[in-house]
């Protein structure tokens, strides 16, 4: 999360986002407790419902993380207008689930976002989020399509990438939880968590023409920091991505975590990419973010609390 | 009462227009207006020798005038309500130049008529030109529409401060997409060209240059209802002046039937309330006659056959089985096409993508404003098949989605000198990785993966040649090549039937393991004596390490 210190002004955050001052805002520790154990991941294995809600209770209940009042984005991947069975969106089972609990938690807006890659009012229309929140009060589905919802901010520690534009939205204090959907991608092998970032700022097809997008996607990760994030891997698209069609496996699972880069290094590992097993350091971004200090890659060094809903 | 049922009728041609989107319903008929006029369907019928469904409307208005009377311009026609409107707004108090041998031009609706109608009888679809329903809805898409969306946008801008201090999310993310289009320009000239006429007389278009108008007079006379004036009229010759068809004879006892609106301004302005319109079957003597002379006649019947022989008898003709442009998927065979298409705009107005645009001389005259797919502009979407759905006389077939998968518009060439990974050995895949139908692969040639397009996989949707990051020109085009044009018939079948595929499956996308770019560059400097076009074993997909 892109944040910065309760009581400035928009004025005041503008300047410091100008001069490169980067704030970040973490709740607590990024160890989830239970039962007097501390873990990295929540992995909940079940339906999409109760593996969410179930992910949810494991991390300590998104109160832990929304509190009253606040305004909410989350971020699944809508930016296809496939149907979700084409493995290429986040499902939207558990993007209700999780708007769900954070009205239940007091948010004041969840505002669910996606800067989309094929029309807008298709994808929306097709990828069935917008039509599974419709009754839900206090939760929006937009896709924001225009540059003047985003606003420039710099990347201090960017190698190849200076400046980005962001959305607005997740720059005045709200809390971002990503929800990512686990699939292939045909320029960054996987696009998980942080490729799922992308959504999120104007200039995407710079990443594919003027930069090493595996590098950028790393520098990016760097100032869009999201509270928590949850990967479906109820479907995995393990081939043809991002968009599909390609090989649908079913691992079944909610991956939940603090840590984006453990949350998707583990999500590498659960099912074989194009036809190949590989670990997250295989994976250039997620190397690159690790190498950045945005957060733990090696899977066998993270404690993961492991339940069936 | 006349204003009133104007205005509802101008409301509901805009509603209509509105509603032509991708989300049109399947009940909804948005070319309604286009289907009832009766000029449209004679030309569309004409020139494509045959009987069209939906053309079959106009009947309706030629029915109700008949029985009527030519109140269709006064009450129905949106292009009269415009002129009226604007007429009122902008030339009311102006004064008129006024129009000498003003009986003389009133002939020329007619011999358009014929050159349309004789044009048509050649093949030539060519009342677009001049019909007032197509006119006006090619204005509305080259103009009024793209007008009204940045007018929108701007409201959104200027009250989204307001939006956001309220907490309404929705509306402070609100903005439409911007349609844009070729030919706005031309398109508002003739339109503000019509207005301007008024300036000499009032409905100048409706009196001596709409088509319709003269098909419509045609039959007008024989209608129920008519203007009678009664003894007590002292020859005031206010009613003269103040008719807007100038169909009120010198002797103001009588009417030029073929020219009476029933807008009844008349009767309205009569001092001595002289004048009704009762329901009678007479004929009212010499002046329900059409005003025409053979001469004009003949004249004009040449004027349309020659336009005809001159309009089709041209290269462009000749090439038309090997025409160059891309037609939107559903489209009727070239020929059949260009004689059916009336060029009201309405499919480019609907297309949800913006990639329909009207031609200006790509195909000559005989293809004017018709639609093509400009794919550098804009993809065709999978999910959306309302050009077809909207199109009045069915030159774009209305197909269900699945048809219109099938309906092949073209086929995606990769023109390997322009392409980015072929000629500069560079690392790019965005047409393979935006392709729907993973008619796009990746092949290992001369130590490189380089994309390949699967033809019998090609619906030429365009995708990729919008996406495609070469500047100019893209590295690779949708050509007409392979495109499936049925009159009738299913699209699938024939697909089936050439082994076609356009189903999305996952194709051999094990082509595209791929080590990164680097990498092969590497390796190549330390094998450089691998022999030429020997097959590199993929190893790992881009992207991983």
């Amino acid at each position: 999360m892109v944040g910065y210190k309760q009581g400035m002004t928009r004025r005041q955050f503008l300047k410091a986002t100008a001069a490169g001052v980067v704030v970040c805002e973490i709740a607590g520790s990024p160890h989830i407790s239970r039962a007097g154990e501390e873990y990295d991941l929540a992995v909940i294995s079940g339906e999409p419902v109760a593996a969410t809600k179930k992910a949810l209770e494991a991390i300590g209940g998104i109160s832990r993380f929304v509190k009253q009042g606040q305004r909410v984005v989350l971020k699944p991947n809508m930016s296809f207008s496939n149907t979700p069975d084409r493995g290429s969106t986040t499902h939207p089972l558990v993007v209700i689930t999780v708007a769900q609990a954070c009205i239940e938690a007091g948010a004041q807006q969840v505002l669910v976002l996606d800067h989309t890659l094929q029309r807008a009012e298709l994808c929306l229309e097709r990828n069935g989020i917008k039509e599974a929140c419709k009754d839900m009060n206090r939760v929006h589905v937009l896709a924001l399509q225009e540059k003047k919802f985003f606003l420039e901010i710099k990347i201090p520690q960017g190698k190849v990438l200076e400046r980005v534009e962001v959305m607005k939205e997740i720059l005045d204090g709200s809390v971002l939880i990503n929800l990512p959907v686990a699939k292939s991608h045909s320029a960054t092998g996987v696009s998980l968590g942080i490729k799922g970032l992308m959504g999120l700022i104007w200039d995407r097809e710079s990443f594919h023409t003027q930069y090493n997008i595996n590098q950028a996607l790393a520098d990016l990760a760097t100032v869009i920091k999201p509270r928590l994030t949850i990967l479906d891997a109820t479907r995995a698209l393990a081939s043809g991505g991002p968009g599909g069609p390609g090989e649908i496996k079913k691992p079944n699972l909610i991956i939940a975590g603090i840590d984006p880069v453990a949350v998707d290094s583990y999500g590498v590992s659960i099912v074989p990419w194009y036809g190949q097993n590989f670990k997250g350091r295989q994976v250039e971004h997620l190397l690159a973010a690790h190498q950045r200090g945005v957060g733990k890659i090696d899977t066998d060094q993270l404690r993961i609390f492991k339940e069936k809903a | 009462m006349r204003k009133f049922l104007q205005t509802i009728s101008l409301l509901l041609f805009t509603g209509f227009f509105v509603f032509a989107t991708y989300k049109l319903p399947n009940w909804l008929p948005a070319d309604i207006y286009l289907r009832l006029d009766p000029l449209l369907g004679l030309n569309a019928v004409f020139a494509a020798r045959e009987i069209i469904g939906r053309a079959l409307w106009a009947l309706i208005t030629l029915g109700a005038t008949f029985v009527i009377g030519r109140f269709f311009c006064a009450y129905v026609c949106p292009m009269g309500v415009s002129i009226d409107f604007l007429d009122f707004l902008f030339l009311r108090k102006k004064k008129r130049l006024g129009l000498k041998a003003e009986a003389s031009f009133r002939k020329t609706k007619l011999f358009l008529l014929i050159i349309f109608v004789s044009a048509a009888v050649t093949g030539l679809s060519l009342a677009f030109l001049m019909d007032p329903m197509s006119l006006l809805t090619r204005f509305y898409t080259f103009f009024i529409y793209p007008l009204a969306i940045t007018l929108i946008n701007l409201a959104l801008d200027l009250l989204r401060p307001l939006f956001q201090a309220l907490g309404w999310i929705t509306l402070s993310h609100l903005h439409y997409p911007q349609p844009v289009y070729y030919m706005s320009a031309i398109t508002l000239l003739i339109f503000g060209g019509i207005i301007a006429l008024n300036l000499l007389v009032p409905r100048f278009w409706c009196r001596y240059l709409c088509p319709l108008g003269a098909l419509l007079s045609l039959i007008s006379p024989l209608g129920l209802f008519k203007r009678r004036v009664n003894e007590d009229c002292n020859e005031c010759l206010k009613c003269q002046n103040s008719c807007p068809m100038g169909a009120v004879a010198e002797n103001p006892r009588e009417t030029r039937l073929p020219e009476c609106i029933q807008c009844r301004t008349c009767a309205k302005v009569c001092p001595q309330e002289a004048i009704s319109f009762p329901a009678s079957l007479s004929l009212g003597g010499e002046y329900s006659k059409v005003d025409f002379s053979r001469r004009g006649f003949l004249y004009s019947l040449a004027g349309g056959l020659g336009v005809g022989f001159l309009a089709t008898q041209t290269p462009f003709t000749l090439q038309q089985s090997k025409h160059q442009l891309i037609r939107p998927p559903g489209a009727i065979p070239e020929t059949e096409f260009l004689r059916t298409c009336i060029r009201c705009g309405e499919c480019m107005k609907s297309c949800l993508t913006n990639t329909l645009q009207p031609c200006l001389w790509e195909s000559g005259f005989s293809g004017l404003w018709t639609p093509k797919m400009d794919l550098r502009l804009a993809p065709c979407d999978q999910n959306c098949n309302v050009c077809g759905k909207v199109c009045p006389t069915q030159a774009i077939r209305s197909l269900t989605l699945e048809e219109k998968t099938h309906a092949k518009a073209g086929t995606a060439v990769l023109r390997k000198e322009m392409c980015l990974v072929w000629a500069e050995n560079k690392i790019c895949l965005i047409c393979d990785e935006i392709c729907p139908y993973n008619a796009i692969v990746f092949r290992p040639v001369e130590g490189y993966r380089r994309p390949v397009v699967i033809p019998s996989k090609c619906n030429g949707c365009g995708f990729c040649e919008q996406r495609c990051p070469v500047r100019g020109e893209a590295a690779i085009v949708v050509v007409p090549n392979g495109e499936i044009r049925l009159k009738e018939g299913s699209y699938i079948k024939e697909a089936k039937k050439l082994q076609l595929e356009f189903k999305p499956d996952p194709g051999d996308d094990k082509f595209i393991l791929e080590e990164s770019g680097f990498k092969v560059e590497e390796r190549k400097k330390g094998e450089k004596n691998i022999p030429k076009g020997e097959k590199p074993q993929p190893k790992k997909p881009k992207g991983f390490l």
